[in-house]
């Protein structure tokens, strides 16, 4: 086996950060640009993952041998080199690439302690993977785009300075959690923070739409602004009027929501060619909205041009009724949101349609139109083989679950982020009547495997949840004022989890099996009790609680009864013993009945908390299985735009451990929802759950997966993704894809 | 007193045989009774797996196109898929089409019919990448050039002059023969491509394509195979001895093809060894062994990882659609399902 770690990072004695120095600052000219014939062998040496070797093994080690090539052959030779760190640091500021301000909020002697600390962690890339994402996607780059001017460790400490704004203690402590892999900030805040060039440090938002042209434009408006930051945004369509409803009384006017989302496809994709990271946009649509059936065949195979949405992410809105009425074999009406809001005074998206049904109804003035239940529900399974499509939102079990005021009614592009909203009204020339509040989600994560061997995972938690605080402190989308009146209230976060499958593999437990469940469940306890009181410890320190703190589960104390009316200890010997040989405590109801105590005195700084996110980029370069759901497959063929193809072994998998490493589409559906139900009910917010079949299944499967989410309590349903196996007599010899 | 009557395939034909005997009573297809399992699985898969070009936003292209190809690249890219598509239009008018005639089971003409189909959604593929990606007078450059080709002509032609041959079996080496191996060879630019970060939606449209042709390919030489069977000895002597001297002339052929296309780049010592691992692959479809050695036919690993015809790409939803997405079986839920 080749050790990588020797070569693995340019100038192992020059430590890149300036402590000795070796070379001067050299200019090169850019490099030519490589023809398409030109052959990059840590490319090849990656795709061998993808094949057996002559005894029917997974070649690791030609892995390893392609991040050594990688940096060999690409990395080191286009690295810009720096005499020392204060050459570094003048050269990245006074050329425009560092931001001054945050940089200067710190002693030199404690950036010179800082970058030390730094590399002194020795970081190594483990995957070919994570150090081509990182180079691809994150690393600070000349302007030209031809070479790097920082390292890994480089990127950790600039973001640690920013996101730490002056507080010392604060700043070193987010990088050691960076530099063991423990917290991970989400893409936009590792990517741009400290960039003097950047873009937003959050890139997900969330709007609504209200029943009128002025909301509507506003919408498309604040879709092409958010979209030319690089963001990704949804927007709530479940208040527009259906297609055929009235104008100023006139009947048969309106064409409804699908040109809506025509004219927001082509703003993301407009504000995409202007070179940004690809624009991205989400619909939500109410299950009773009448046009939901020509919402979701905008992503038939076969739909026409006029009305075919190719980019857009489809999310529906499901409340309890129409569960129920499809138990029952009944029609499930839809209802006219311009009736409804003339009637109730409220839009639909603000009513509990399960609550309504049947009053709305027996209503003669609200026109509905009506669809047998179970079709609607197959219709959904029947878009998902095609195109992945709809997202689900159990509406009533989000609702139930939420500690604040209000109502959720939609969720982001990724399905993770549930928070309440209020609509904004505009004057005729565009302007705010009143500025609503909108969405924006700022996420990061942590690796569970890191995490656990943290010699405090109380103290990680914090740390994460100051430097996600500080991340909302740091963002004013200025373009879109209900968003930026959203986060000034709310100082709303997203803390995630990844790499469950890596970490419980590496313990040999199964994924799924009782001891994962158990775990889950005890790890997020943890984890919720540790945010709740960092939240709870900033409240204390600015003496300010988020807005609308007073009307929340967490003033009245009802939050907390589900912990301090029960023990909640390890269910299985085995995981007690997993926390007990990590050093870990878990809290004692003890320990929640103080924290009640205190939040009800001083409140908590952030409105919401937990969102366990997809955590596609970041899980790469952290060396972490996704999220908390399953690995796709043992080696999983990553395709994304800006990288090609590339292949990705599974973090900690080894070949002694391989069955511990079943893939999601082997351990089946039941074993991931439970899973998530156990970490569900820790969470106040939601998780991305990706579920897998195989092309064997039929539509009934499918339709008995969101059945089984929804009684089990899972607030939302990501992408359902499919697998066909190659028909037999057309496979690749030796291809790792092909044997599974 | 009853007696079994004789089955209805002894008392009928299927439509293709009028040419042959206009008097013989015609029989619909009937898939309630299957006799080549194999015939409803390919039909099966071929269907859950059909898709149309306008699904994969190609527009996204549009940047790496103008911004990273250089000139003589796009040339090479829009060359390589005139290319293709004059093949699937052979295929899609003429080669799928003349099986249909030979097939020994009423649903293989079925499946011929659908493949053709198939084909030419492939060949209008194309069409829809050129459209997104360039203008008119570059596309119309292209066609000339595909028309003006001498090699690329005789390439088609000498597949043609079997499908208008006298002999059903050589009709199945030469689809064979086409599907599994010429067309590979101009697969091989955007599986480079995509491996590179270029072109990556056009690559997720290829991998679809290559997700059919696998099947086609495989169920040609099935076909073939079974036919073979019923042959003598002296007769399969001949049709092994045929298949090796067409394989040999049309791998001469794609040499010289694909040479012209891929040398000035620099790619050709690559592409050679993939048409070589290709034309092996096609005479396993046929029931051959390997005509070159496992060393002549180490293909580049980045392209063979990426030439699984699974659907096993873990793709990034806000990038593009994908490869892996089918046509779903639509099954009722019944009362039990509802059971909360």
């Amino acid at each position: 086996m080749v050790d990588t770690t020797l070569v693995n990072r340019a100038d192992d004695g020059a430590e890149g950060g300036g402590m000795t120095p070796l070379t001067t600052a050299v200019t090169v000219p850019a490099a030519p640009r490589e023809s398409v014939g030109t052959r990059r062998d840590y490319h090849a040496l990656n795709a061998m993952l993808n094949m057996y070797d002559c005894d029917g093994r997974i070649q690791f080690g030609k892995d390893r041998e392609a991040v050594r090539q990688y940096f060999l052959q690409h990395v080191n030779p286009n690295t810009v080199e720096f005499g020392s760190l204060r050459e570094k640091i003048d050269h990245l500021i006074g050329n425009d690439y560092y931001e001054e301000a945050p940089i200067r909020r710190y002693d030199w002697e404690f950036l010179e302690g800082l970058y030390a600390r730094a590399y002194a962690h020795r970081h190594r890339f483990r995957t070919f993977l994570g150090a081509f994402k990182y180079y691809t996607s994150y690393t600070l780059k000349t302007f030209d785009g031809s070479r790097y001017l920082e390292r890994y460790e480089d990127r950790v400490v600039a973001t640690a300075l920013f996101l730490g704004a002056g507080d010392e203690r604060l700043a070193t402590r987010l990088v050691d959690e960076m530099m063991t892999g423990r917290f991970q900030p989400a893409t936009p805040t590792f990517l741009n923070a400290g960039k003097a060039q950047r873009g937003e440090l959050v890139s997900c938002f969330l709007l609504r739409v209200e029943d009128n042209l002025e909301s509507i434009g506003r919408g498309v408006n604040s879709a092409l602004q958010l979209s030319k930051r690089g963001g990704g945004v949804a927007l709530l369509l479940t208040n527009l009027r259906e297609q055929g409803a009235p104008i100023k009384r006139i009947e048969n006017q309106s064409s409804g929501v699908v040109p809506v989302m025509k004219l927001l496809e082509d703003s993301f994709s407009y504000a995409n060619q202007l070179g940004a990271r690809q624009g991205a946009g989400a619909v939500y649509l109410h299950a009773h909205h009448p046009d939901i059936m020509r919402f979701l065949d905008t992503k038939r195979e076969n739909a026409d041009e006029k009305i075919r949405i190719k980019t857009l992410s489809l999310g529906v809105v499901v409340p309890d009724i129409t569960f129920e009425l499809a138990k029952r074999n009944e029609d499930m009406h839809l209802f006219s949101p311009y009736d409804v809001e003339r009637v109730h005074g409220r839009p639909l998206a603000d009513l509990s349609v399960s609550e309504h049904y049947d009053e709305m109804v027996a209503d003669p003035r609200i026109r509905t139109t009506t669809l047998p239940a179970r079709e609607f529900f197959k219709t959904i399974a029947e878009l998902q083989f095609e195109s992945g499509y709809p997202y689900l939102l159990f509406e009533d079990t989000v609702n139930r679950a939420n500690p604040i005021p209000g109502r959720i009614n939609m969720s982001n592009l990724c399905s993770e982020i549930l928070q309440v909203n209020t609509p904004s009204t505009y004057d005729s020339s565009l302007g705010y009547e009143t500025v609503g509040r909108d969405v924006s989600c700022n996420l990061g994560s942590l690796n569970i495997a890191a995490a656990m061997a943290s010699p405090d995972l109380g103290a990680t938690v914090e740390t994460a949840v100051r430097g996600l605080t500080s991340v909302s402190d740091q963002s004013h989308i200025d373009a879109v004022p209900s968003v930026a009146h959203g986060n000034d209230l709310s100082h709303a976060i997203g803390l995630g989890q990844m790499n469950l499958h890596g970490y419980l593999a590496s313990q040999r437990v199964h994924y799924g099996s009782e001891e994962g469940v158990d775990f889950t469940d005890m790890y997020f306890y943890a984890v919720a009790f540790h945010a709740l009181r960092a939240s709870n410890r900033i409240a204390i320190e600015r003496g300010t609680a988020f807005d609308g703190f007073a009307e929340s589960a967490y003033a009245d104390g009802s939050y907390f009864d589900k912990y301090t009316e029960r023990t909640w200890e390890p269910a299985t010997e085995r995981v007690r013993e997993l926390f007990t040989r990590a050093g870990i405590a878990l809290p004692t109801r003890a320990d929640w009945r103080a924290l009640k105590e205190s939040v009800r005195v001083h409140g908590i700084y952030n409105q919401y908390l937990q969102a366990v996110p997809p955590t596609g980029s970041i899980s790469y370069i952290n060396d972490s299985t996704a999220s908390i759901h399953p690995i796709a497959a043992k080696v999983e063929i990553r395709k994304e735009g800006k990288l090609g193809r590339v292949y990705y072994p599974a973090p900690h998998m080894d070949d002694d451990n391989l069955e511990y490493f079943q893939d999601a589409y082997e351990i089946g559906y039941e074993k991931i929802l439970d899973t998530y139900a156990a970490a569900t009910q820790h969470v106040d917010q939601g998780l991305s759950c990706t579920l897998f079949f195989r092309d064997t299944a039929t539509t009934r499967d499918l339709n008995k997966a969101q059945i089984h989410a929804w009684r089990k309590g899972i607030k939302t349903l990501y992408y359902i993704r499919l697998r066909q196996e190659a028909l037999e007599g057309t496979e690749i010899e030796n291809c790792l894809s092909c044997a599974l | 007193m009853t007696t079994t009557p004789a089955p209805l395939t002894d008392l009928s034909v299927t439509p293709p045989s009028y040419r042959h005997d206009p008097a013989a009573r015609l029989r619909p297809v009937n898939w309630n009774r299957v006799t080549d399992e194999k015939d409803l699985e390919v039909w099966n898969r071929l269907t859950a797996n059909f898709w149309l070009p306008e699904k994969v936003p190609l527009s996204n292209d549009v940047n790496a196109w103008r911004q990273r190809l250089t000139a003589e690249e796009r040339t090479l890219t829009m060359r390589v898929f005139t290319g293709l598509t004059m093949l699937d239009t052979v295929q899609a008018t003429v080669g799928e089409i003349v099986q249909i005639q030979d097939a020994r089971t009423e649903h293989e003409e079925a499946v011929y019919t659908n493949i053709a189909f198939m084909q030419a959604v492939h060949a209008r593929s194309y069409s829809c990448v050129f459209s997104t990606l360039a203008a008119t007078p570059e596309i119309d450059d292209a066609y000339r050039w595909a028309v003006g080709n001498d090699v690329l002509q005789q390439r088609c032609k000498t597949v043609l002059a079997q499908y208008y041959g006298d002999h059903p079996l050589k009709r199945k080496v030469a689809s064979t023969l086409l599907s599994s191996l010429l067309l590979y060879a101009g697969f091989y630019l955007p599986l480079h491509f995509s491996t590179h970060a270029l072109l990556t939606n056009t690559a997720d449209m290829i991998r679809l394509i290559l997700r059919d042709k696998a099947v086609h390919g495989y169920y040609s030489g099935y076909k073939y195979q079974r036919g073979l069977e019923r042959l003598g000895a002296a007769e399969r002597a001949e049709m092994r001895t045929f298949t090796h001297d067409l394989l040999d002339e049309l791998y001469r052929l794609e040499l010289r093809y694909s040479g012209e296309l891929y040398e000035p780049l620099g790619l050709m010592d690559d592409v050679a060894v993939f048409v070589r691992y290709n034309a092996d692959k096609a005479l396993m479809n046929l029931g051959y062994p390997a005509r070159f050695s496992a060393a002549e036919t180490e293909v580049n690993p980045e392209i063979l990882a990426a030439l699984s015809p699974g659907a096993d790409e873990n793709h990034d939803f806000f990038s593009g659609s994908g490869s892996s997405y089918v046509m779903g079986k639509a099954e009722d839920t019944a009362d039990d399902d509802w059971d909360f």
